[in-house]
């Protein structure tokens, strides 16, 4: 039991650095500023922690499985401006518009995943023409101008509260959950990690290299759509670029929650940590009421500063 | 003597053709059309237009396949430009001028390079995650000197960079010769073989470092330099004007074959790599297709070049 302890400590050290931050970050904040520490605070802050967090998920299988996913953003993008597409009249929960878009989100990602897996494509080269083809279908199809939407259940999911729990978290929290007990309580989990070590060894060990990894891009494109979804619910309009910032967000909470770029290693434990990190400083530089120029520079500046805690490039 | 190494040198450059002829193929193609849809492309008048248009995407090609010979990548690349543009639009009234302007962008250009280079070379961060966060940090500098378009340029220097005679087309050759001339120095040479094989390349007396520390300094000089030349070209600063570069110069760079874990792939294909999607937009834009639709055919032929090798070999193996 202590041994199992023990390893986790080791594994998950840099994650364990990432709640660290937050925590002494908060605790300063509620302090200094008068209502950061309140309740509703700290909850709206991980309501919009819940839409990195999403995308975090399938980044970081992504990255752990040595690859990258540049299509979240437009995935994104995508769910939010197809939802009042597809929605139709004998729908009056709108469940079924919104699975019709997660099936769409699902199918982009199979498309990278075939392409990756299949064809052999680096993942940086499939993911990043996929962005690019996305982002020119997505002005054909919706043009500059912003889409409302009326959707019961996105409603629903933006504005409940169970237990004073706003149901976005919860619904990041299930989801989270079956994610870690995925990658780390089963075997086609662990095998992520293996094909992230060494995609060659993998291989001639007999690893189903190529279903795990449309797996891995089939699961980015579900969860980018989830949280396209989510953010619908909270902006209650898509727009082409909805989905821009959080691309960067995605790669930069894996990053801060420990997750080394090069894969086979990390834990979406961290990315938990690093998407609230990243909510956290926003909201920080905002309270301070910069300007758009300062708030850019200080969010870069703080990744940046940030850097050496997060750990350095083991190879070379 | 001199002869056998003269032929040996013109055989080793041939052989890195190698995996770029479906590029010059499409490339061709392409050109083709273009003539045949735009006759008038042969007068010096739409020739230097074309090529001004051309320029500023090849220079960050440039740029991201000297950072991607090194096994790295610049995600910071179009805030880079835009910042560029800004710092000439905003010195060039100084006392010093034009001459100020450009001094001060080369200086913009090797302080920040300078700065990447000690956290990716010395501290040995991931180039993604630095660049990334600088990317956020570069915009914020530009937006704060100049919070929307605005500054600058004297009319004398857009005219000559961006007027009707074939300027550019000198500073784009000159570009390829200063590459050559770099690439025959030892930085230049320890860059690919960093990039390769970064072990062996310090084994060998490469100093590993040095060489990635030169590369993101010249790097991010060119991108300041393409910022400049945007400015000239457009008569003002802009803080956004270079944000749709990032993704064309890595696209550019991976359509010329280009390798992202370093150490593969040329600089003549990053150059036409760029020469494609620029001949593209044009052919788009005298096809009457919405400007939008180049997005779908940049990245559909992003993914058929690259998969067109790949589908070859994998048809090798099972025939």
């Amino acid at each position: 039991m202590t041994a199992t302890l023990q390893r986790f400590a080791a594994a998950y050290a840099r994650s364990l650095v990432a709640y660290a931050i937050v925590a002494v970050l908060w605790i300063t904040a509620s302090i200094l500023i008068a209502g950061f520490g309140a309740y509703a605070h700290l909850r709206y802050i991980v309501e919009l922690a819940a839409v990195i967090g999403l995308v975090g998920i399938g980044q970081t299988i992504a990255v752990i499985g040595g690859g990258i996913d540049l299509s979240v953003s437009a995935i994104i993008t995508v769910t939010a401006i197809i939802l009042p597409l597809v929605s139709f009249d004998a729908d009056a929960t709108g469940l079924g518009a919104i699975a019709l878009a997660l099936v769409v989100a699902a199918g982009i990602g199979a498309v990278n995943g075939l392409g990756i897996g299949y064809l052999g494509l680096p993942p940086l080269i499939m993911t990043l023409a996929m962005a690019t083809i996305l982002q020119g279908l997505l002005v054909l199809i919706a043009g500059g101008s912003a889409i409302s939407v009326s959707n019961a259940s996105l409603d629903w999911l933006g504005s409940t509260h169970v237990l004073t729990i706003s149901v976005s978290i919860i619904l990041w929290a299930i989801v989270a959950g079956v994610c870690l007990f995925w990658l780390h309580g089963t075997r086609s989990g662990s095998l992520i990690f293996a094909i992230g070590t060494s995609p060659v060894v993998s291989k001639l060990s007999g690893v189903p290299i190529r279903r795990l990894t449309l797996a891995t891009y089939v699961i980015s494109g579900v969860c980018a759509g989830l949280a396209g979804l989510l953010l619908l619910s909270m902006n209650g309009q898509g727009y082409v670029g909805i989905g821009d910032p959080y691309l960067l967000s995605s790669i930069a909470a894996v990053v801060l929650g420990g997750t080394p770029i090069l894969g086979g290693k990390g834990s979406y434990l961290g990315t938990i940590a690093g998407a609230v990190l990243l909510v956290t400083m926003t909201a920080l530089i905002t309270v301070i009421n910069a300007s758009e120029g300062w708030r850019s520079l200080m969010l870069g500046g703080l990744i940046l500063g940030m850097l050496p805690l997060s750990g350095r490039d083991q190879s070379r | 003597m001199a002869g056998r190494g003269a032929r040996l040198y013109w055989a080793i450059q041939w052989r890195r053709n190698d995996g770029l002829g479906a590029l010059f193929l499409v490339l061709a193609v392409f050109a083709v059309v273009y003539a045949v849809l735009f006759h008038g492309i042969f007068a010096i008048g739409a020739a230097s237009k074309f090529v001004q248009g051309w320029f500023p995407t090849a220079m960050v090609a440039a740029a991201q396949t000297i950072v991607m010979l090194t096994g790295g990548i610049d995600l910071s690349v179009g805030p880079m430009v835009s910042l560029g543009s800004v710092v000439a639009a905003s010195s060039m009234d100084g006392p010093l001028g034009v001459f100020g302007g450009v001094l001060s962008v080369l200086v913009l250009g090797a302080v920040v390079g300078a700065i990447v280079g000690v956290f990716v070379a010395i501290g040995r961060y991931p180039a993604i995650i630095v660049t990334l966060a600088l990317s956020f940090v570069l915009r914020g500098v530009a937006l704060l000197i100049m919070p929307r378009p605005g500054g600058f340029v004297p009319p004398l220097l857009s005219d000559f960079l961006a007027g009707v005679h074939p300027t550019t087309a000198i500073l784009l050759l000159l570009l390829v010769i200063i590459w050559k001339l770099y690439q025959a120095t030892p930085l230049g040479l320890g860059l690919i073989a960093a990039g390769d094989n970064a072990e062996g390349a310090y084994r060998s007396g490469v100093s590993v470092t040095a060489a990635r520390m030169c590369a993101y300094v010249v790097s991010s000089v060119l991108q300041a330099l393409a910022g400049l030349y945007m400015a000239a070209k457009t008569g003002s600063g802009d803080p956004l004007i270079g944000e749709p570069m990032t993704l064309a110069a890595i696209s550019a760079a991976v359509l010329g074959g280009v390798g992202f874990l370093g150490g593969q792939g040329t600089m003549r294909g990053a150059l036409a790599g760029s020469l494609l999607m620029s001949i593209l937009i044009s052919v788009m834009f005298f096809l009457r297709l919405p400007l939008v639709a180049q997005y779908i055919v940049q990245g559909l032929i992003i993914i058929v070049t690259v998969a067109l090798p790949l589908i070859r070999v994998w048809w090798r193996r099972t025939a």
